[in-house]
């Protein structure tokens, strides 16, 4: 994983001491540091952004800087990437998820502790599809088919959806069977 | 007037505005819509190329505070004081100063604003409203998307200041923010977008509904998370532009919700009120 400091972005970005990411023009100027970053980074790359050393995030800069990323990352202009966020408080989670919410997105995010779960707006089923592959780091088609005794085409669609939303990493599967592993 | 609030404020906006001078000597109570509200006057009549006189109040505590709240930093820029201004002596005390009257013109402003208030809430907003972390991130949040809209959208410079009170008829401490500028106001603001009838109906948009003079579904976030915020924590929540004011009003205040044909002030005006968290 290329993890991405943006404490020290924003550091380097804003000279004024501040650890906190707030207002657009403050996320817009670490956005644009970390598209330099994610377009350098080849394919396949996971990206972590992380915010431990950060302290408040508000509205503004998480729709800036998460939910611009990720909107322009589904729309292909990163090339095939995928996008987490670590090292997040709670605090952070609650106003990045808000932010996703309004444009329908979802990321996966790490907290301090360690834990992982999925931010902003995401079916049931797909979280379920999500946990699915999480739990066993890595999964196809057919393991999810029968593990969850669904239709196989459904089964497939599942996690096609949930790569198209970045969630998990598409590999080169067994056979012609594409796998998914969790990001 | 012994008292410049909110309320009463309104009552003197039409002669502030008429006279030129401000008679403020009769003034006990000052709190930060009164002093940001003159400030904002002050700006609008320096856009005009006025420079009223302002007679300060006799109180020499009332001075302190104001000293305290820097005001007069910010008011000599605008304003003839008299007497000559000179800085009060004697203890102010512990202060119950969240953030001192500060300017905002540019994206920074908010970074300093931010900082200033995560420094001082354990001892405000903790100590005196009882507020746990994540209900001063929610503080934070909503006073810099707030103060956010003065440079996104208003085309001028603002002010903001934020006091704790003791609130004697509510038995309970409360804080108060009055954040303004005397930019285009929300009925400009968002008339390239909606067809508005009136100053009221602007406000109603942006504050009801998430209405932003951006097309961008990641817009509208500000009063949004003031609204949610206010309501949360049982505050109570008022808009003034142009002509008209809406008020989001707790079961413990009083008011109207809707006012309109109100003095013509530019700009927009914003008081918010958050009593201390009672215990459950």
């Amino acid at each position: 994983m290329l993890i991405i400091d943006l404490y020290t972005i924003l550091k380097d970005e804003l000279k004024n001491g501040s650890n906190n990411l707030v207002t657009r023009p403050t996320g817009q100027a670490v956005r644009e540091r970390i598209e330099r970053d994610i377009e350098q980074a080849p394919d396949g790359s996971v990206i972590g952004l992380d915010f431990s050393k950060v302290g408040v995030i508000d509205y503004s800069c998480s729709d800036e800087i998460v939910a611009k990323l990720l909107s322009r990352l589904l729309a292909g202009e990163y090339g095939d990437k995928y996008l987490v966020l670590i090292g997040m408080n709670e605090n952070q989670r609650e106003n990045i998820e808000v932010a996703l919410e309004r444009k329908d997105l979802a990321i996966v995010a790490g907290t301090r502790e360690g834990t992982k779960a999925v931010l902003g707006s995401l079916n049931n089923y797909l979280k379920d599809t999500l946990e699915f592959v999480a739990e066993r780091k890595k999964a196809t088609a057919r393991e999810l088919t029968e593990a969850k005794k669904i239709e196989a085409n459904t089964g497939g669609t599942r996690l096609l959806n949930l790569y198209k939303k970045r969630l998990v990493r598409r590999i080169g599967g067994e056979g012609a069977m594409w796998a998914y592993e969790a990001l | 007037m012994n008292q410049l609030t909110e309320e009463t404020f309104e009552k003197t906006l039409h002669a502030f505005i008429r006279s030129d001078q401000i008679d403020l000597r009769g003034v006990t109570f000052i709190d930060p819509y009164g002093m940001v509200g003159l400030l904002e006057i002050g700006e609008l009549c320096m856009l005009e190329d006025i420079k009223k006189t302002v007679l300060l109040p006799r109180s020499s505590e009332v001075l302190r505070y104001l000293e305290r709240m820097d005001f007069f930093t910010n008011a000599k820029r605008y304003f003839s004081l008299e007497p000559m201004h000179a800085p009060p002596t004697g203890s102010a005390g512990e202060s119950d100063v969240l953030l001192e009257i500060t300017p905002i013109e540019r994206a920074n402003d908010i970074h300093y604003i931010v900082s200033r208030v995560e420094e001082r809430s354990q001892a405000i907003l903790a100590k005196h409203l009882r507020y746990d972390g994540k209900a001063i991130n929610g503080f934070i949040v909503a006073l810099s998307e707030i103060c956010q809209n003065i440079v996104e959208h208003s085309e001028n410079k603002g002010f903001v200041g934020v006091q704790k009170y003791r609130y004697p008829s509510l038995g309970r401490n409360i804080v108060k923010i009055a954040v303004m500028d005397a930019g285009i106001g929300f009925r400009r603001s968002l008339s390239g977008r909606f067809k508005l009838t009136s100053d009221l109906e602007a406000i109603e948009k942006a504050l009801l509904h998430g209405a932003s003079r951006h097309e961008d579904e990641g817009r509208g976030h500000g009063l949004a998370a003031a609204k949610r915020f206010v309501e949360q924590w049982q505050g109570r929540l008022s808009i003034r532009s142009g002509t008209a004011r809406l008020s989001l009003i707790p079961k413990w205040a009083r008011g109207r919700e809707r006012e309109m044909n109100l003095v013509n002030l530019p700009g927009s005006q914003i008081n918010i009120i958050l009593p201390e968290v009672l215990n459950s």
